[in-house]
């Protein structure tokens, strides 16, 4: 099996999501507002998903959001990911409105529960990307 | 209803073949393709060179980008119409209507519609996961580690926690196909199975255990579609197309519009009006079956019952014999074959056999109207084929 195989997935930056990923180095979670009909989307690109506009303005999000569903992932997929296993994959909804996919920070998958809030934590995974992970909120509350 | 933008009655399908399936070491994707095409041919008393037409989606474990030609050119085919299709698990389906569009509008005449892979033997386990989880975003869902089977977990999650859907539930649809695959000749997996097996083989991704989730196998099934006006040319029982309709909604899991509802309630609808059908017409079904808890999401969605009783509803028998709608009556790719893109085409090849009333012990009792659902990709693409015997022309 070659490196290529059992490297992880990392993302590439296109000319939709430079800013993005720039954003994350940077410490922030980027979201675009359209100007013209208000709408806040995430993934990124040129145009506004519900009215077609290019007058998109990038603004961080709270950080803060929910859990609308998860699901603790015991068999890895792929080679990549064993040594990693559990891990909770997340879809999150973020108080900005839009939804987003993302991991657990951590192993309290007990304190999983729908609905229950969680807090953005940016992880560096290298000198050039930064992954947008969540940890539970009320972990944040026990730590501070 | 009956117009002529409508496919109904316009297409038949009169051939059926399939490789040996489960697992079949030491033959190719294209090997395992041409063997399903010429018992196709065989079937339909038909010679190959009446194929002006090829419609396949691709393999995992074959390195050809255009594997309608490349069969092609194993078959010694030259098409005037051709090509490769992909929308996942739901290639099967937008194929078959995709094939029976084509031969209505004069594109082509006889259509062969195939696909193979060997998932099982032809890669490594982790490299056959992996090619699935290829198909999610790089940029916005892989990096966290959420292949096709988390997305699809996690709606059967939010399922049970909308509509207090149950894990024995989920367990039921496994019990009941694998019931359905000790009667089928040639499935992968047949030793019984119990709701407590279900939820006592190892968590894959929860909710789902490993017998929730579909099996990994080689193998190949090829149908060939003809004009209504040439099928009796091959059969005695063509198998018509009386509706087709699919549905894309969403890439992204993170942008699907409800994770409890999906696109295969616009589908259906729209595959059901080209019949002139409702889903209550229906006597025998192929529903995608990657996991459990989708089949019983899909049972809401393609009308069989209510939203939210999916769950009762496979407890209660119905998507077997004896029940509203016998569903996967040759085992799914929950027990029968799981080879990737070609997995929903064993769904058609059942299905054609039940309406052919050529099921043998397994046989549904007066099967004439069936539907075949096909799905893909944490439920972006969807497609529903309706089909029908000469009696319900």
């Amino acid at each position: 099996m070659n490196e290529l195989v059992i490297e992880k997935p990392l993302p590439t930056a296109d000319g939709d999501s430079q800013a993005f990923w720039e954003g994350l180095r940077s410490g922030r979670l980027l979201l675009q507002h359209c100007a013209d009909c208000g709408h806040v989307q995430y993934y990124q690109q040129r145009i506004c998903r519900q009215c077609q506009s290019d007058n998109l303005q990038l603004k961080p999000a709270s950080g803060k959001g929910t859990i609308h569903s998860y699901s603790v992932v015991y068999r890895a997929p792929g080679p990549a990911f064993k040594d990693d296993v559990p891990y909770a994959v997340l879809l999150v909804d973020l108080e900005e409105g839009p939804r987003m996919v993302s991991s657990l920070v951590g192993k309290d998958f007990d304190a999983l529960d729908f609905d229950a809030p969680l807090t953005l934590k940016i992880i560096q995974i290298n000198d050039v990307v930064s992954l947008p992970c969540f940890e539970l909120a009320i972990n944040e509350l026990h730590s501070s | 209803m009956r117009n002529s933008r409508s496919l109904r009655g316009q297409v038949a399908i009169v051939g059926v073949g399939q490789s040996p399936s489960g697992r079949v070491p030491g033959r190719s994707p294209l090997d395992l393709t041409a063997d399903a095409t010429l018992k196709a041919l065989a079937d339909a008393n038909m010679n190959k060179n009446a194929i002006d037409g090829v419609l396949t989606g691709n393999a995992f474990a074959s390195s050809f980008h255009r594997f309608s030609i490349a069969l092609s050119e194993y078959l010694n085919i030259q098409p005037s119409y051709s090509n490769t299709l992909q929308v996942s698990g739901a290639t099967a389906g937008a194929a078959v209507n995709t094939a029976a569009a084509a031969i209505h509008a004069g594109l082509a005449e006889t259509v062969l519609v195939a696909c193979g892979d060997s998932l099982l033997t032809g890669m490594t386990p982790d490299m056959a996961i992996r090619a699935m989880t290829e198909s999610r975003d790089q940029q916005y869902e892989m990096p966290f580690g959420i292949p096709v089977a988390n997305t699809f977990a996690m709606t059967a999650h939010r399922h049970m926690k909308e509509y207090g859907t149950t894990a024995e539930q989920f367990a039921q649809v496994a019990v009941t196909f694998r019931e359905h695959a000790r009667r089928t000749p040639g499935a992968q997996k047949t030793e019984p199975i119990t709701i407590d097996d279900v939820l006592h083989s190892k968590m894959v991704t929860t909710p789902y255990h490993k017998l929730d989730c579909s099996l990994i196998s080689d193998g190949a099934v090829a149908l060939i579609l003809t004009s209504a006006e040439k099928a009796k040319e091959y059969t005695q029982h063509p198998v018509y197309i009386l509706g087709g309709g699919e549905y894309y909604s969403h890439e992204h899991i993170f942008l699907m519009p409800t994770l409890t509802q999906t696109g295969a309630v616009e589908s259906s609808k729209k595959a059901y009006q080209m019949a002139g059908i409702t889903a209550n017409d229906i006597d025998v079904a192929g529903i995608y079956d990657c996991f459990t808890g989708t089949v019983i999401m899909m049972l809401e969605d393609l009308g069989f019952c209510k939203k939210g009783e999916g769950g009762a509803f496979v407890e209660s028998g119905e998507i077997t014999y004896g029940g509203k709608i016998p569903t996967n009556t040759h085992g799914g790719m929950l027990s029968y074959a799981h080879p990737g893109i070609p997995a929903a085409w064993f769904h058609f090849a059942e299905v054609v056999r039940q309406l052919r009333g050529a099921c043998g012990e397994r046989q549904v009792a007066g099967a004439e109207l069936g539907l075949v659902h096909t799905l893909g990709a944490g439920f972006s693409t969807q497609a529903s084929t309706v089909l029908g015997t000469e009696n319900t022309l």
